[in-house]
């Protein structure tokens, strides 16, 4: 690593904790400025330069006024993160062996030098970072992606992700039915024949691996009852067995964590307070031990939403599926930069939202956490 | 709770309707034909594939001058419908059909091809096959400028829209196939120049095969639709042909089983070989495909020639084939697969041997492997790799009492560590471009980008230099002469050359010729220098719907001989479903 980066990478950390300290107002203005740019950025490609700038400008302006210190922080916190982010991934992605142009044909000299630069992947990762940044800033666009061409990454990501956000979130929702009941059903009898064999159910869907889970599931309904297609994406009965195979770990996680949970809210006072006045059982767990049951379950929600949503490389390949996570795999695999960081763009994106989702939704449910915000 | 209740169902109401508009529509409505293609292709631009699964569908959206007839895989006329070879062999005129047409109606002409050549030839092109066209007469010098004649009355140029004439340094046997190859595929000028990187998109691309590029989902499927403006649409069947982006063995082999899919090329679990093998619509043949070990020539012990020639012939490549590949595959103890037309390959030195290998081994210093360092395997991450790399290392144990150990990187890694001669043995595989010998032996000349061995031989660099000029090989280079290792052999082929009197007997006299130096080539390979150490010779293998007409796994010459299908190639245009098949 020579000075610049070491510069580069100094500047952004001191960036990042500087947010932490700032004042309030000028959080305010940093975060207005922040969200400004990245409007801009984001909405440059379909309204024009002006129009962008302009609405930009008076969304952010809302937005700095408006919205609760808190949340400014966090937009405070995202951009230099987010820089921080991409020129790390750059720098290490330069650091892994081999290159996009390389092959097992091994090219003339001259063709790899007209490559590099009809693609803007120069020798050296700094340049590489300059080249990246000026083009998502200017042009709004991740940059062409190598290995699979006449592409942008935008153009490679954008019509994956509904499909991995479609898959995920269902699987996320029945992963999060089943868990909740299994675990809680657990939690409320420890030690009995029923929390046992709950628990039992959820350590082999935590030590299942996917793939077999997808395997049983497609010689079952698909070779052997006929029932579903084995593999594709063109139907709902294509959605089955791939939300299926991606719930079926969470779901086992999710029951650990809410067993946990409700073992640990039954024994508090106001529990003991509800049964005290006469409740019924049913009323107890139902309006007052499942709110803080499930507060471990939501916690582990934000980033397991934001990995299952992503995708999944392993079920998108067993299933024939055109979703996020094949570009996670290839991306790093074939070295095509570009690719690599905007996938991690976006997945810095999605566990951005789902974090910030996930304390929003612990403040609705748990009123202590309500005050810290 | 019934709000929450309703807003989960409003949720998963509104995700199953984003999943619903992300459906593609082409796996509703199945295509007649539908095959796996293992990859998706990484472009459609001609100058730019470098695969298999480029060249598969290559062939359906655009046509050469010539293109490959699906029973022989021949050249026929495919935009040129006659053409013409000089006695010398060096100029190649070609006659344009008047109703070859691109799929916007516009006529495909002799000036298509002629740019088309040029921006495969012009270094900012960047185009990887680029030297499949090196050998035209001012290839090697052009810069993409055609100031200097080439492209304008040199090299390759129009002489009217439906002439096209390419002149060559020297006469090459192969050419006629080159122009059924992809790389000489016409490009559409228009399309490529208001377009961009991007013109063989759905959207903006321009073709002149039978089919036409009508929707391409990225890991999903391509889907084809014959091309109206084909100058021979009778003659194409199918109504429409999905390409399926499956890269997972198991899943590609379900949906064939499942009726989902009719071709499926190679990609299947090898576990099930035993299995698929018994099946009516199994096939399997020879392929143009070695896999071999390259030696590290640079570092001790590997530097000694005895030493690499031991460890070739404790090598027991049957059990490579018989019991962890069993698909058919050939043992290989060279390195140019069988079925060259013309070629026959040398003697080797690498017959499984294990005393003779104990013996060198001994001579060199290391009786029974003693005081021998421990030599690493590299292999690229898979399973079969993994597999053939274990097995060798224990019989190199067994057999030699050396030390080996097998280890694996990932693909890039691995690239890096040969590229930079990191590594004591490395696992690779080599497909050939096209139907001859060359493509396999040149790789390993002096300093050659593919070699990455560090094996240097003059002589051989020599063979592999008159073989790509043969023309003027005839005059008898005394240096060659000195060098080659049979030179009594190479002086009576001259001595023929120089009798053949009428000018095609001499072409073929010089054909035979420098087969001749590449078959000495590949001698100094296997029987001098060791530089790789040959294991097997891959099979093309795969299944098909037994309702497809028109699919040759083997092939059938007019003069009633057969033939394997080397590069597992089947045209689609001749390929129709017998009646009632879906």
């Amino acid at each position: 690593m020579g000075l610049v980066e070491i510069l580069v990478l100094a500047t952004a950390c001191g960036a990042l904790a500087l947010t932490v300290w700032l004042p309030q107002r000028a959080v305010r203005a940093v975060a207005g400025l922040w969200l400004a740019a990245a409007l801009f950025v984001g909405m440059r490609a379909w309204l024009g330069p002006w129009p962008a700038a302009g609405l930009g400008a008076t969304l952010a302006a809302a937005g700095a006024l408006r919205l609760p210190e808190r949340l400014l922080r966090r937009i405070a916190f995202a951009l230099p993160s987010l820089v921080l982010l991409t020129f790390v991934t750059t720098l290490l992605m330069y650091l892994a062996p081999g290159n996009p142009f390389a092959n097992e044909r091994a090219a003339p000299p001259e063709v790899e030098q007209a490559l590099r630069a009809q693609y803007g992947v120069p020798e050296s990762a700094t340049a590489f970072f300059a080249i990246y940044v000026q083009r998502l800033a200017l042009e709004g666009t991740l940059g062409p992606a190598i290995k699979v061409q006449g592409r942008a990454v935008e153009d490679l990501l954008l019509p994956a992700l509904p499909v991995s956000l479609s898959l995920g979130l269902l699987a996320l929702l029945l992963a999060v039915a089943i868990g909740v009941v299994l675990g809680v059903r657990a939690g409320l009898r420890p030690g009995s024949a029923e929390d046992l064999s709950n628990m039992g159910l959820a350590l082999l869907g935590i030590s299942l691996p996917n793939f077999v889970i997808g395997a049983l599931l497609i010689i079952v309904f698909a070779l052997q009852l006929g029932w579903l297609p084995v593999a594709g994406w063109g139907g709902y009965p294509h959605l089955a067995m791939p939300v299926l195979t991606l719930a079926l770990p969470y779901a086992a996680i999710i029951a650990r964590l809410a067993r946990g949970g409700t073992i640990e809210v039954m024994q508090q006072d106001f529990i003991r307070t509800a049964r005290a006045k006469g409740l019924p059982e049913r009323v107890v767990v139902m309006k007052h031990a499942l709110r803080g049951a499930i507060l471990p379950v939501v916690s582990f929600l934000g980033p397991a939403a934001a990995g299952i949503m992503t995708g999944s490389f392993v079920v998108e390949t067993l299933f024939g599926i055109p979703g996020m996570g094949q570009w996670f795999v290839k991306g790093a695999i074939n070295r095509d930069y570009s690719v690599v960081l905007g996938t991690a763009l976006v997945y810095f994106s999605l566990i951005t939202l789902f974090n910030l989702l996930v304390d929003l939704t612990l403040a609705w449910i748990d009123p202590r956490v309500r005050d810290e915000l | 709770m019934v709000r929450p209740l309703a807003a989960l169902v409003a949720i998963v109401a509104a995700t199953l309707a984003v999943a619903g508009l992300t459906f593609s529509t082409s796996s509703r409505d199945p295509a007649e034909f539908t095959f796996v293609n293992a990859a998706e292709p990484e472009t459609l631009d001609p100058a730019h594939m470098t695969g298999h699964p480029e060249f598969r569908i290559a062939i359906e959206i655009f046509e050469g001058l010539t293109r490959r007839d699906a029973r022989t895989l021949r050249p026929v006329p495919g935009v040129a419908h006659t053409w013409v070879n000089s006695d010398d062999g060096l100029r190649w005129t070609f006659q344009l059909r008047d109703d070859a047409r691109w799929s916007n109606g516009k006529p495909v002409t002799a000036h298509d091809f002629v740019y088309s050549w040029l921006r495969l030839l012009d270094p900012k092109t960047g185009a990887k096959y680029a030297y499949l066209l090196g050998g035209l007469r001012g290839a090697a010098d052009f810069d993409g400028d055609t100031s200097g004649g080439f492209g304008i009355d040199r090299g390759v140029y129009a002489l009217d829209d439906r002439t096209l004439v390419v002149e060559l340094e020297a006469p090459i046997p192969y050419f006629l196939e080159l122009t059924s190859f992809f790389s000489t595929f016409p490009v559409p000028r228009e399309s490529v120049e208001a377009h961009g990187r991007g013109w063989f998109l759905p959207e903006t691309i321009v073709g002149n095969g039978p089919f036409v590029l009508q929707s391409w989902r990225v890991g999903d499927r391509i889907r084809l639709s014959p091309n109206p403006e084909y100058w021979d649409l009778d003659a194409v069947a199918l109504r429409s042909i999905d390409v399926l982006a499956i890269e997972n063995p198991t899943t590609a082999l379900n949906l064939y089983l499942t009726g989902a899919v009719d071709w499926l090329p190679s990609l299947y679990p090898v576990e099930l070989a035993d299995i698929l093998r018994e099946r009516d619509d199994f096939y399997s043949g020879a392929s143009m495909i070695v896999y071999f070990y390259r030696l590290n020539t640079t570092r001790p012990p590997l530097d000694d020639p005895r030493v690499r020639r031991a460890l070739g012939l404790a090598i027991d490549r049957r059990e490579i084939t018989e019991e962890v590949m069993r698909l058919g595959q050939l043992p290989a103890h060279t390195l140019v697969p069988p079925g060259m037309p013309g070629y026959s390959a040398p003697q080797s030195g690498f017959g499984f041997d294990v005393p003779r290998a104990q013996a060198l081994l001994a001579e060199a210093g290391f009786p029974g492997g003693a005081g021998m360092r421990e030599i690493g395997i590299l292999y690229n991450t898979h399973e079969d790799h993994k597999k053939i790399a274990e097995v060798i290392a224990d019989q190199l144990r067994r057999n030699l009492g050396v030390h080996v150990e097998a280890y694996n990187q990932e693909w890039q890694s691995y690239l890096a560590s040969v590229d930079a001669q990191d590594y004591d043995i490395a696992r690779a595989g080599w497909i050939g471009d096209y139907m001859d010998p060359n493509t396999f032996l040149d790789m390993f000349v002096t300093d050659g980008g593919n070699n990455r061995t560090g094996w240097s031989d003059p002589a051989f660099d020599a063979l592999i230099a008159a073989a790509g000029n043969s023309a003027r090989a005839g005059r008898a280079p005394q240096a060659l002469l000195e060098l080659a290792p049979e030179p009594a052999a190479l002086l009576q082929r001259l001595v023929k050359l120089d009798a053949a009197g009428n000018p095609s007997a001499r072409r073929d006299a010089l054909a035979h010729f420098r087969l001749e130096l590449l078959h000495q080539a590949e001698s100094l390979l296997v029987n001098r220098g060791y530089p790789v150490i040959p294991i097997y010779f891959y099979v093309s293998s795969g299944l098909v719907n037994p309702s497809v007409e028109g699919f040759y796994s083997e092939l059938e010459f007019p003069d009633g001989s057969s033939g394997a299908n080397l590069q597992d190639l089947h045209p689609l245009r001749d390929v129709r479903m017998r009646a009632g098949a879906r």
